[in-house]
């Protein structure tokens, strides 16, 4: 909860990932307001006041951005899956006369670390939830370390790895127990010789 | 240390005296397992970990240990760390100087010709009883009855650290949390323990371990990257 949180501001402030909201009750849906009895997600609306306060600033700085970026995802990402990350069905979560809960999705927004994609749910028009649906693997600064690594390397450029190799006299590798050893192919080759 | 050693001497030596030599070098390395296991309780690490054995009374052999830690933690940024997990640990090293001076007196005492493997770190001397150079598979991270990579040589050591293994970690020491990034790396060079310390410090560091080998122009190495993608130096001396 702290962790996504902290995603959507950051991306508030960087990237206005967070501009299009849109409601998605399955993956491939497009978006379209849920009533409230239709609404799996959210275990009856109770959400823990702290969560109310915290996350309304951040709704609030996303929302009225421009949506450079969010209209930009679509043409980079042709897939057939594209239709739940479009952006457009362009629906701004619209105030609901009385206070029911609903579940929105963002788009899947491209950044240079990886994609990013959030899901609030909203008790009228307080998010009382947020989750990072899809997030960069690993934290965005290793990212970009791991690809200026990738662009000075002088050695291979990197192919998948694949099994290679008969005719072996040993065996290199973090065998550090017995258990692995007696599973290994240095054990087979020990017994063979 | 529960560590699995294998021999194969290729010098064409009488019976008996290939029985003796090989008895040596075993009696050495459960000789250095009784000394720096830090699984038991009595040995020289253990009392030296807990003060029990002050610095003036070490052994020749466990000053020599404690010196080369130094140096390595210096030569890897810190990222080689026998200290890493709380108490004094140089396992990380121990072992593949054991054999690396297990080897160098089989050279001396006239066995040119030799392929040691300590628990997956390995160094071969002169060639196979075939007479071709040694052939060293580098196991695949995920399927411990095969390898991604062979090297042959007739001069080389060649260690390899991992996170394959279920329960093994190895520690990054500035983060204090199991290291991600690199699933396996290899180093190749002509001591065995510089080159372990060299691999394990280098998957501490997870993905930037790569370039920091890099910069290593003695020690030729591989990596396999935890989605998979094997990336190896010009000029690692593959078979």
């Amino acid at each position: 909860m702290r962790r996504a949180l902290l995603a959507i501001t950051g991306l508030a402030a960087s990237t206005t990932a967070l501009v299009v909201l849109k409601s998605a009750p399955g993956a491939s849906q497009v978006a379209q307001d849920l009533p409230a009895e239709a609404q799996p997600a959210v275990p009856g609306g109770a959400a823990p006041a702290g969560a109310e306060t915290s996350a309304a600033p951040s709704a609030s700085a996303a929302a009225p951005k421009p949506s450079r970026s969010a209209a930009r995802a679509p043409a980079t990402r042709p897939s057939p899956t594209s239709g739940a990350r479009t952006p457009s069905a362009r629906k701004t979560s619209s105030k609901p006369a009385q206070p029911t809960t609903r579940t929105v999705t963002g788009p899947v927004v491209e950044n240079e670390y990886g994609n990013v994609q959030v899901q609030i749910t909203l008790s009228g028009s307080r998010i009382v939830d947020a989750v990072a649906l899809e997030l960069p693997e690993d934290t965005a600064q290793s990212d970009q370390r791991s690809r200026q690594v990738d662009d000075t390397y002088s050695g291979t450029s990197g192919l998948v790895v694949e099994l290679q190799g008969a005719d072996l006299d040993t065996v290199s590798g973090a065998t550090a127990t017995s258990t692995a050893y007696r599973q290994s192919l240095q054990a087979a080759l020990d017994r063979a010789s | 240390m529960g560590t699995a050693i294998s021999l194969d001497l290729a010098d064409d030596l009488p019976r008996d005296e290939l029985d003796r030599l090989a008895d040596e070098t075993f009696r050495w390395l459960r000789e250095v397992d009784a000394r720096f296991s830090t699984y038991r309780d009595d040995s020289e690490v253990c009392r030296f970990g807990r003060g029990e054995l002050l610095l003036s009374e070490a052994s020749a052999d466990l000053r020599l240990v404690l010196e080369r830690c130094a140096d390595l933690w210096a030569a890897t940024d810190g990222f080689f760390d026998a200290y890493a997990t709380g108490g004094f640990d140089p396992s990380g090293y121990v072992k593949g100087w054991a054999a690396q001076v297990a080897s160098d007196r089989l050279l001396a005492a006239g066995a040119a010709n030799h392929c040691l493997n300590a628990g997956g770190d390995v160094r071969v001397r002169g060639r196979a009883a075939s007479g071709r150079p040694w052939r060293i598979g580098v196991r695949h991270p995920w399927n411990p009855m095969a390898t991604c990579l062979v090297l042959a040589g007739t001069d080389l050591a060649v260690a390899t650290s991992g996170v394959y293994e279920r329960g093994h970690h190895v520690f990054d020491p500035r983060r204090g949390a199991p290291a991600r990034g690199l699933r396996s790396v290899t180093v190749v060079g002509t001591d065995l323990g510089v080159a372990d310390a060299y691999a394990t410090a280098a998957v501490a560091m997870g993905a930037a371990g790569r370039s920091w080998l890099d910069r290593l122009p003695d020690h030729p190495h591989a990596v396999v990257t935890d989605d998979a993608r094997l990336l190896h130096s010009t000029n690692l001396p593959l078979a």
